[in-house]
């Protein structure tokens, strides 16, 4: 391993080309080089999860962090080298779960502000509006159901892996993303036509 | 960051609706310096760590007002005591005290309890 003299993005290079496995016991010899291209290979999708799952809430940062530090602290906790990533969405998305079972009161702040009916209906959404308003009602989605979609939706996790993730069966977040699916579909009946036009119209 | 929204994988077979709306969902981007603040936090070397005070302050700083007020206090003393000042000094500070040289009066009447029993008053 090199040692870490730069930059992330010059660790990257140095130690783009060596498996996670390599890395993990790397960083196990406390070499934060190794560790520093675990950050870069999986901050992004950790902390994609956990905003989305914290509705981007100013926590989100810390959360993702927390999932790092506790793998820097004890590398062999990982016991399948191939399952880092979902190792580590695990860890995070469990913190979030805890935080909001602490949280009995939700911080209004923090939650997307969804969009008024009215001022949709009569005006056509551009891209940040309609942005704002498919978050807000992820945001709305049961937490399971959120986690789910995340997973496999927007980081591309299949069925398997976001099942491992979760702890579950596959059937169930089957299930999740089923029920998440009909309930997007419902919240957004209303402006679901001003959505699909706009994109055609924006592709066009 | 686009790359991944365009990678992503239809939810769904036969409806491709809800992942066209889905695409519309904000991806977050990490917050600037993030990765650094991480490194920051598994590097202690990174930190400038707090050096406490090895060396205690020496004996005449810590009395260093008490030295003074002391001294101060010795030398009045030692000048009142002496005398020295009390030219500079009001008479009633310095002045005698005024002696009492009356009888001390006797309010108990013992001294004249022998003249009641001769005359035997009771």
């Amino acid at each position: 391993m090199t040692s870490r003299t730069g930059n992330s993005e010059s660790i990257a290079t140095d130690l783009g080309a060596s498996g996670d496995a390599e890395l993990l016991l790397a960083s196990a010899r406390r070499e934060p080089a190794a560790f520093a291209e675990l950050v870069n290979r999986y901050y992004r999708p950790v902390y994609r999860v956990v905003w989305r799952m914290t509705s981007g809430h100013a926590d989100s940062e810390d959360i993702a962090q927390e999932a790092f530090v506790k793998l820097w602290r004890d590398p062999h906790q990982v016991r399948e080298a191939a399952a880092l990533k979902g190792w580590l969405m695990k860890v995070a998305s469990n913190a979030v779960i805890d935080r909001s079972r602490k949280r009995v009161h939700a911080d209004l702040d923090a939650v997307p502000e969804i969009a008024d009916q009215a001022a949709v209906a009569s005006a056509p959404l551009d891209r940040k509006q309609a942005a704002k308003l498919v978050d807000g009602r992820i945001a709305a989605l049961p937490e399971r159901q959120r986690l789910a979609l995340s997973l496999v939706y927007f980081e591309g996790l299949s069925n398997i892996e976001a099942a491992a993730v979760m702890e579950t069966t596959i059937e169930a977040v089957e299930s999740l993303l089923g029920r998440a699916r009909r309930s997007l579909r419902a919240s957004l009946a209303s402006e679901w036509r001003d959505l699909l036009d706009g994109l055609s119209s924006a592709g066009s | 960051m686009e790359e991944d929204m365009n990678n992503r994988p239809p939810m769904t077979d036969g409806d491709d609706g809800i992942d066209r709306v889905l695409a519309l969902a904000t991806v977050p981007e990490l917050p600037p310096g993030a990765i650094e603040r991480l490194m920051a936090r598994i590097e202690p070397g990174n930190v400038v760590q707090f050096q406490p005070r090895l060396k205690t302050r020496s004996v005449i700083f810590r009395y260093a007002a008490a030295l003074p007020l002391a001294a101060s206090l010795a030398l009045g003393i030692y000048l009142g005591a002496k005398g020295t000042l009390d030219f500079a000094l009001p008479a009633a500070v310095t002045g005698e005290i005024a002696s009492n040289d009356d009888t001390p009066d006797d309010f108990s009447g013992v001294s004249e309890a022998e003249q009641y029993a001769e005359d035997n008053l009771s």
